[in-house]
């Protein structure tokens, strides 16, 4: 009997840890949301001189934008524009075989060969940054980028008005935005096409079975009915891809050239912001130049944050209707 | 009526040496057998009429729409269907009934060949649809599809609009015409008995409505590729019972136009719709291999079943 | 009621529609699109092989048990290792490992059991956002939060920017575990008085756990492959040592808490980090070892990679047989 009323020390806390228990759980869950209005805060914080110094000139766009540590004048247009112009690219680029992969593993390959396959294309995305720069430098660069230029400049480089984006000629190196274009695409295919492919898994089967019924081939079937069904999640996908071409670092920093010329042109040499911020924020000695760098950094996050948000919201959603339609 | 029972024993009995007779052949003892079936002289045939733009005759009255012959069904090692024998009539609802799990389904979906979606599925023996076997190697299976509508227990609309949900069928086959177009969804919408109901707001989405309507929608677009048959996997398993007796009503209305094939797991809806009903059953519990037990005219399974397992399944003292 | 018949009294509309070319070109156009995704997944897998198959064959000529043990030689000269590098990966994620986990763990117990809430959808929404955050952003607040504080580069700095990288990965591995955990279990032990706290280690975590380290290898192994966070925050050193800080500090007396600091405050080299530098020098040997640096690192995270998904699916197929 008086063992149950005096409670020891350890028996208080078995019983009565839940509080702190909970508090801990809470805490750190709490931790998720607060680091990323961290992450926000500091860089706006930690770029406001620059903010009140250049104002809305810094993202403006304009012909011959300076970037000059000497004179402390900065304008982040020509960077912003390489990594639209990157990003924006790689996404054409690897749209369609992106697609085709989920489609292919989704509807088409036998059982056996799924897993497989899911798992190369996976591996794609595990692969380091860095080897893929290193790969790129070495001998994708030389091997694929140069030739390819070359024959777009042929092609594509005296039509006026495109012709600006095909301005050459590219580098021998291969260094350059068509190059770092080519390796987002690569690099971002496995985020879209595996994503898209979960959103094929998750049409119901009785959509298949409903067009194939009415006598559609299996592509139309693919074309005309899973599709639309799942086009915000694949929409979804691709701004997930868009997303990560455009905060992808070290491959880009080292096969874009680095160069600040004031050229359209995807066969010439420029910089994305994050290569930018790859190369200078470490030697960055000035007040106004690095504060400019953590600027360019927020621009990013800022961009970065509201694509996931909307591809998110996108991929969530087809994801919430199979759970209804799965329930009525 | 009588007579065609008749048949149906005689096709059972002769089962071994019917199996590998050409369709033709078949079809011209029958008419020995009966002058009633004469009339089913000029059959239209899978091949030609599928593929070449001719212009067809609509089915006569009374005869076989589909003939299922010895077929068997494996899904990889495991027998799911054996030795089925079966002839389909013509402009009649025919019921298949039988305890859960017994292949009711899969029979249903092997008469348009929707269980090549399935993977290592094979088949034995034959299902033929006016007289041509839809189990030939090289065979437009599109086509069978077209002929062969079919309806699933849940109602499964497509996320487009209503019209397009219609519509869809027509345009795969190339029809593009707005005019035509308006008609199929018009006239499909009025088969189904859901025109008065939808008219004003065929742009909105199919998913919208309610769960009877999307039943006779996903109806009507089946209607809309204007099939011979039309085959229903529990229709109205997923409707409460004013939706069900709307689609029963309707199924009156269809055998007109169409012949149609129903699985239900509700006896009393296989009493109250078909003029046939096949009753199967698992051959054991161990290989639960789906069997054909008994195939006669509705009231004969209902009130006098040859069978003792038909009669202790109809009664209620089984399963 | 209008039937087909008068509908369309001479043909059924449809059958005349689905003629033999029609069917031939739809039927082709069926064929080629199949082929053509194939086509397309070959394509997207030919870098894969490329890269993996480049990599082991430059990264294995240079390859040497010189390289893992020895530290580099100045700059122009023939031989040396990465021993820097390699000790500094594992500082790293070690230490980003041992920031990231604990908070990572609860507060997936968190919304896997609380997943209406609000603080639950912001859990949830909130990993995958951060997850798409560019490694180069995290870098930027590991500068701000920890570099600038202190007034110096440091493992520390790396090792907290390491540790946000890793986060999402954790958390959503581990709510997706805790939520294939029979909910029985949990009330099982619920229903025995057992309080939520020793339910949820002792029953739910052990019950979890396989799928749990699972997320920590996939968490470290990106991790360990980064290089963005750790430019302006682990910054580099290549006269990091752990052997010779350990060993001086044995010889001086100074403490295990010393010792642990010392490792800690000086800023670190890690294997992509020495891999970025080396492969912009226009030393073939930096070159070639870049190259081997290369090879060490992807094995390291193909191996992870593939080891985690096989018991993964291992285990999931065990599941499912019973």
């Amino acid at each position: 009997m008086q063992r149950n009323l005096t409670s020891t020390r350890s028996q208080r806390i078995f019983q009565y840890g839940d509080r702190p228990w909970n508090t801990g759980v809470v805490a750190a869950a709490s931790l998720v949301p607060i680091l990323m209005l961290m992450i926000g805060w500091m860089l706006w914080r930690d770029s406001a001189q620059a903010r009140l110094v250049y104002g809305w000139d810094f993202i403006t766009p304009t012909l011959n934008a300076s970037w000059n540590p000497v004179t402390d004048v900065f304008q982040a247009w020509p960077f912003i524009y390489g990594t639209l112009l990157t990003s924006i690219t790689a996404l054409a680029l690897s749209m369609p075989v992106s697609l085709g992969v989920a489609i292919f593993l989704a509807e088409l390959c036998p059982r056996w060969l799924y897993q497989p396959l899911s798992w190369m294309v996976e591996l794609l995305a595990a692969i380091p940054s860095v080897i893929f720069g290193l790969w790129g430098i070495f001998v994708f660069l030389p091997e694929v980028v140069t030739p390819v230029g070359n024959a777009l400049f042929a092609v594509f480089g005296n039509i006026p008005g495109l012709g600006k984006f095909f301005e050459g000629p590219i580098p021998v190196s291969g260094s350059s935005r068509l190059a770092a274009s080519l390796i987002l695409a690569i690099m971002i295919t496995p985020t879209i096409a595996a994503v898209t492919r979960d959103v094929f898994v998750a049409i119901p089967r009785t959509q298949r079975e409903a067009s194939l019924a009415l006598g559609a081939t299996q592509w139309e079937t693919i074309w005309q009915v899973l599709f639309p069904y799942g086009l915000s999640g694949i929409l979804g996908a691709v701004i997930l891809g868009l997303g990560r071409a455009l905060g992808e670092t070290m491959a880009v920093t080292m096969v874009i050239g680095n160069s600040i010329e004031g050229s359209f042109s995807l066969l010439r040499p420029g910089y994305t912001m994050s290569s930018l911020i790859a190369n200078e924020f470490a030697e960055a000695t000035g007040i106004l130049h690095s504060q400019a760098l953590i600027e360019i950094g927020l621009i990013l996050f800022a961009m970065t944050l509201l694509l996931n948000i909307i591809a998110r919201y996108l991929v969530w959603r087809v994801a919430k209707r199979n759970v209804q339609e799965a329930r009525a | 009526m009588d007579m065609f029972l008749d048949m149906f024993m005689w096709h059972h009995q002769n089962k071994k040496t019917q199996n590998n007779f050409p369709s033709l052949i078949d079809y011209s003892v029958v008419e020995t057998a009966s002058n009633e079936v004469k009339k089913s002289n000029n059959l239209p045939f899978l091949v030609t009429r599928a593929q070449e733009d001719v212009s067809v005759s609509l089915p006569s009255e009374n005869f076989y729409k589909a003939s299922i012959r010895d077929f068997s069904l494996y899904y990889g090692k495991f027998k799911a269907l054996s030795n089925i024998s079966m002839d389909i009539l013509s402009n009649k609802i025919t019921a298949i009934i039988g305890p859960s799990g017994c292949g009711k389904s899969t029979l249903l979906r092997s008469l348009n060949r929707m269980n090549d979606l399935v993977p290592n599925t094979h088949t034995e023996g034959e299902v033929l649809l006016d007289g041509t076997n839809i189990y030939t190697p090289g065979v437009d299976i599109v086509g069978v599809r077209r002929r062969v509508g079919m309806v699933f227990q849940r109602p499964n609309p497509f996320p487009k609009t209503i019209y397009d949900n219609i519509a869809y069928g027509p345009r795969l086959y190339g029809l593009r015409r707005r005019s035509l177009l308006d008609e199929i969804v018009e006239q499909s919408l009025q088969q189904a008995a859901l025109w008065e109901e939808v008219k004003d707001k065929l742009n909105q989405s199919g998913m919208a409505l309610s769960g009877g309507q999307q039943q006779r929608l996903c109806i009507a677009r089946a209607l809309a590729v204007q099939p011979e048959v039309i085959l229903m996997d529990e229709p109205a398993s997923a409707l409460d019972p004013v939706a069900t007796l709307k689609i029963e009503e309707l199924m009156q209305t269809l055998k007109t136009d169409y012949t149609i094939v129903i699985v239900t797991h509700n006896m009393q809806q296989a009493a109250r719709v078909s003029d046939y009903t096949a009753f199967m059953m698992i051959d054991s519990p161990q290989t639960r291999t789906g069997i054909l037990v008994e195939y006669e005219a509705t009231s004969q399974v209902f009130t006098n079943p040859k069978n003792k397992q038909t009669e202790d399944y109809v009664t209620g003292r089984f399963g | 009621m209008t039937s087909t018949a008068e509908m369309y009294p001479e043909k059924r509309l449809i059958a005349s529609y689905h003629t033999r070319t029609g069917y031939t070109r739809r039927k082709i156009t069926n064929v080629g699109m199949l082929i053509i995704t194939g086509i397309l997944t070959f394509l997207a897998l030919v870098p894969l092989v490329w890269i993996i198959g480049y990599v082991i064959y430059k990264g294995g000529q240079y390859i040497s048990l010189d390289f893992f043990t020895q530290m580099p030689k100045p700059l122009g000269m023939e031989g040396g290792g990465v021993l820097h590098a390699i000790e500094g990966t594992v500082i790293l994620t070690l230490l980003g490992g041992i920031i990231s986990i604990p908070p990572a763990i609860l507060a997936a117990i968190y919304a896997a059991y609380h997943p209406n809430t609000i603080l639950g959808i912001a859990v949830r929404f909130g990993t995958d956002v951060l997850s798409g955050v560019p490694s180069i952003v995290v870098g930027l607040f590991g500068y701000a939060l920890v570099v600038k504080t202190q007034g110096h580069y440091s493992a520390l700095a790396g090792g907290i920017a390491l540790a946000i990288i890793m986060f999402p990965t954790i958390v959503r591995t581990t709510e997706e575990m805790i939520k294939l955990t029979p909910h029985t279990l949990r009330e099982g032990s619920l229903a025995l008085g057992a309080p939520e706290w020793k339910t949820t280690l002792s029953v739910t975590l052990v019950a979890a756990s396989n799928g749990i380290v699972t997320g920590i290898l996939l968490g470290l192994a990106r991790a360990s492959g980064e290089t963005a966070p750790l430019l302006f925050t682990a910054l580099g050193n290549e006269n990091y040592e752990i052997g010779k800080i350990i060993s001086s500090g044995v010889a001086n007396r100074t403490g295990i808490m010393a010792i642990l600091t010392r490792i800690f405050e000086q800023p670190v080299d890690s294997l992509p980090l020495t891999l970025w530098k080396y492969a912009q020098q226009p030393y073939p040997e930096r070159i070639n070892q870049s190259w081997a640096a290369a090879l060490i690192l992807m094995i390291l995270i193909l191996t992870l990679n593939i080891a985690t998904r096989l018991w993964m699916q291992r285990r999931m197929s065990r599941l499912q047989g019973r």
